[in-house]
């Protein structure tokens, strides 16, 4: 199941502070959403607090948004937190014209977020 | 009068050469298509090929059923009443055999899917061509003669032969009752008869003249179709012409068929 | 062709030359265009000007005459069909009527690009296809056929199918022909915010002034087949050109009523 070598989406997984921290790396478009909504959907299912860190991510297309929605609605469904982190203005932009600015919990960084919790 | 005459005469003539050609372009396309298709993953979706051959075939049962039926007794009919003048009426069920498997199954199938599905796909795909559905496929990316032709082609040369093979064995029942009820005869001995008389040969001659109505419908339908320009008005011209031309073509290709064959 | 971004100049979309006729008319004579990346640009004209011919030809759906179209820097007169089908995967239309496939629901509509381009998980394609119709309000529409829809919705629906690939460029071909002000206003908008948020380069063929003014920063304005003027919207108002004068003038008092044209409406005669 995992492709991970011709994947062109890199990530690093790391636990910090009771989260699951995933920092995504590069562009998330057709080609890599199918392994990154993969990686997504496994940290939820190892019944994980999630955040995705997105400050590495240059380009994120709108099957890299449907994924982190399916991620936020899987988290949801199991009472698991689901958060974004790092989000620059382009990604931040993409999310607003669908309205999801209102449906993620988004914060400026890490920090901020456990301090929010 | 002459030179508005030959004038015509040429756009006329013009006209049908450029449809030929681009009848002949369509149909290697489609073909290609469906060998090729996978390679630029395009390939031909299963689903729309199971829908077509359910318009084309499942729905068509019951006329065809009625249309081969009674076609089976006026052939029993006339040939008892002309066999009669040479005391021959026994070799009725010959005549019916031949000329239901060889001749009238795959020309009334072929007729009637014309007629039926052949103008339902010129409506459809006119209809598209001028709500810009078919340029929407395009800038998609989407070949209209993959996604729209192919499947059709594939359900039409499926479905025309089956459809026939079908008309056979209702056409010659028809043609049985009336017999047996004329002549004393009872079904099973015509039943009989009938296979004594009947060659394989002369059952696949008549499949193969449904594979090529198939194509000619098929084709028929798509090149007009694709060909409406102007509004609803060219969908019904289009649809109308591509029945009567198809039903030419049809009759037309069934006589140099036969024509061949029996030589 | 081997340089997908063309470095020396930021135009998205470059027409060269283009000469193109219908049977042996000559429809677009040496027009020469560039759109630049994330630029909104309206082409305008009368009706016969040829800005519809312009913009099929630069969809690809006809072959011209002379002349190149860049689109991404690829040469569309020239690149293989394979090319041209990856080409498309970047590219959006709107069509005047919408053109949604009648036999499927407004979100298969939506969704069709994601099937037959993408290997993405089915439920990936279902939420982006409701996310694109959310993005032009339509969201909950999806189940619903498009004979359901008003015409104002059709061409919303119309646009979340363009957009569902995130194309780089996005065509319409007069988005606000058949809307009511209100309609028409709105699809403005959405134009705008999706420019906006995806820095799309925008071309929009239209003979709606209101709509030019608003959402143009560049017009390009057609007359008999040949390029009257490009500029801003401000140049092209201010322009002295009789022509453009006229045009804009003609067609800001469009509601005033052609004689002749009205007579035979009126008694049903066509053309």
């Amino acid at each position: 199941m995992n492709k991970d070598s011709d994947s062109p989406v890199k990530f690093e997984i790391d636990d910090e502070h009771g989260y699951l921290v995933v920092r995504f790396e590069g562009e998330i478009d057709l080609y890599g959403t199918p392994h990154a909504r993969e990686v997504i959907l496994n940290c939820i299912k190892s019944e994980r607090n999630t955040v995705i860190d997105l400050s590495a991510v240059s380009y994120i297309d709108s099957s890299g948004v449907a994924s982190l929605v399916e991620g936020y609605q899987l988290a949801k469904n199991s009472n698991l937190e689901f958060g974004l982190v790092n989000i620059s203005d382009a990604v931040l932009s993409v999310l607003q014209l669908a309205h999801l600015d209102k449906v993620f919990t988004i914060h400026a960084s890490l920090d901020e977020r456990i301090q929010a919790s | 009068m002459l030179k508005t005459f030959t004038e015509k005469l040429g756009k006329t003539t013009l006209r049908g050469v450029e449809e030929l050609g681009y009848s002949l372009a369509l149909l290697v396309e489609s073909f290609y298509w469906l060998f090729f298709g996978f390679r630029r993953r395009q390939a031909i979706k299963l689903p729309s090929i199971f829908a077509q051959m359910m318009h084309i075939g499942i729905q068509a049962l019951p006329i065809v059923a009625i249309l081969a039926f009674a076609i089976g007794m006026m052939l029993a009919i006339q040939g008892i009443a002309t066999l009669k003048t040479f005391g021959a009426e026994s070799q009725v069920v010959l005549g019916i055999a031949l000329s239901v498997t060889r001749e009238f199954a795959p020309l009334i199938i072929g007729i009637l899917v014309a007629g039926r599905s052949g103008s339902a796909l010129a409506a459809r795909i006119g209809t598209m061509q001028i709500a810009q559905e078919i340029d929407a496929l395009r800038v998609i990316g989407i070949s209209p003669v993959r996604y729209l032709m192919t499947p059709a082609m594939l359900a039409m040369l499926v479905m025309l032969p089956a459809l026939t093979f079908f008309a056979d064995l209702i056409a010659l029942f028809g043609g049985g009752v009336y017999s047996s009820l004329e002549l004393g005869m009872s079904l099973q001995a015509y039943a009989d008869r009938t296979i004594e008389v009947l060659k394989i040969d002369d059952i696949t001659q008549g499949l193969y003249k449904s594979l090529v109505f198939a194509v000619i419908i098929t084709l028929v339908s798509f090149v007009n179709g694709f060909s409406v320009t102007a509004g609803a008005e060219g969908v019904g011209k289009a649809t109308t012409r591509s029945v009567v031309l198809s039903i030419t073509y049809i009759i037309i290709a069934d006589m140099v068929f036969t024509f061949f064959l029996t030589h | 062709m081997t340089n997908q971004t063309d470095t020396q100049t930021n135009a998205a979309i470059e027409v060269d030359d283009l000469v193109t006729h219908y049977g042996t008319t000559r429809i677009l004579n040496h027009v020469d265009m560039q759109v630049n990346t994330g630029e909104i640009m309206v082409i305008m004209g009368g009706s016969g000007s040829g800005k519809s011919t312009l913009l099929r030809y630069m969809l690809g759906l006809h072959q011209a005459t002379s002349g190149s179209i860049k689109l991404l820097g690829h040469d569309i007169t020239k690149i293989s069909a394979q090319e041209m089908d990856d080409l498309r995967k970047n590219m959006g239309v709107s069509f005047q009527g919408g053109a949604l496939f009648n036999s499927m629901t407004v979100g298969e509509n939506v969704c069709l690009p994601l099937h037959e381009h993408t290997n993405l998980d089915e439920n990936t394609i279902q939420i982006m296809g409701r996310m694109k119709l959310s993005v032009v309000n339509l969201g909950g529409f999806d189940d619903l056929m498009p004979a359901q829809l008003s015409g104002g919705m059709i061409k919303r629906a119309a646009l979340a199918r363009a957009i569902v690939m995130d194309p780089k460029l996005l065509f319409f071909d007069e988005p606000s022909a058949g809307l009511d002000p209100v309609a028409a206003a709105e699809l403005d908008d959405l134009i705008l915010r999706i420019r906006k948020a995806l820095n799309t380069t925008i071309v929009v063929v239209t003979h709606d002034l209101d709509s030019t003014f608003r959402i143009a920063d560049r017009i390009t304005v057609l007359d008999k087949g040949k390029i009257l003027m490009i500029g801003t919207v401000e140049e092209v108002r201010n322009s002295d050109n009789q022509r453009i004068q006229s045009l804009l003038n003609r067609e800001a008092r469009h509601v005033e009523i052609n004689a002749d044209e009205y007579l035979k409406e009126l008694t049903g005669q066509k053309e």
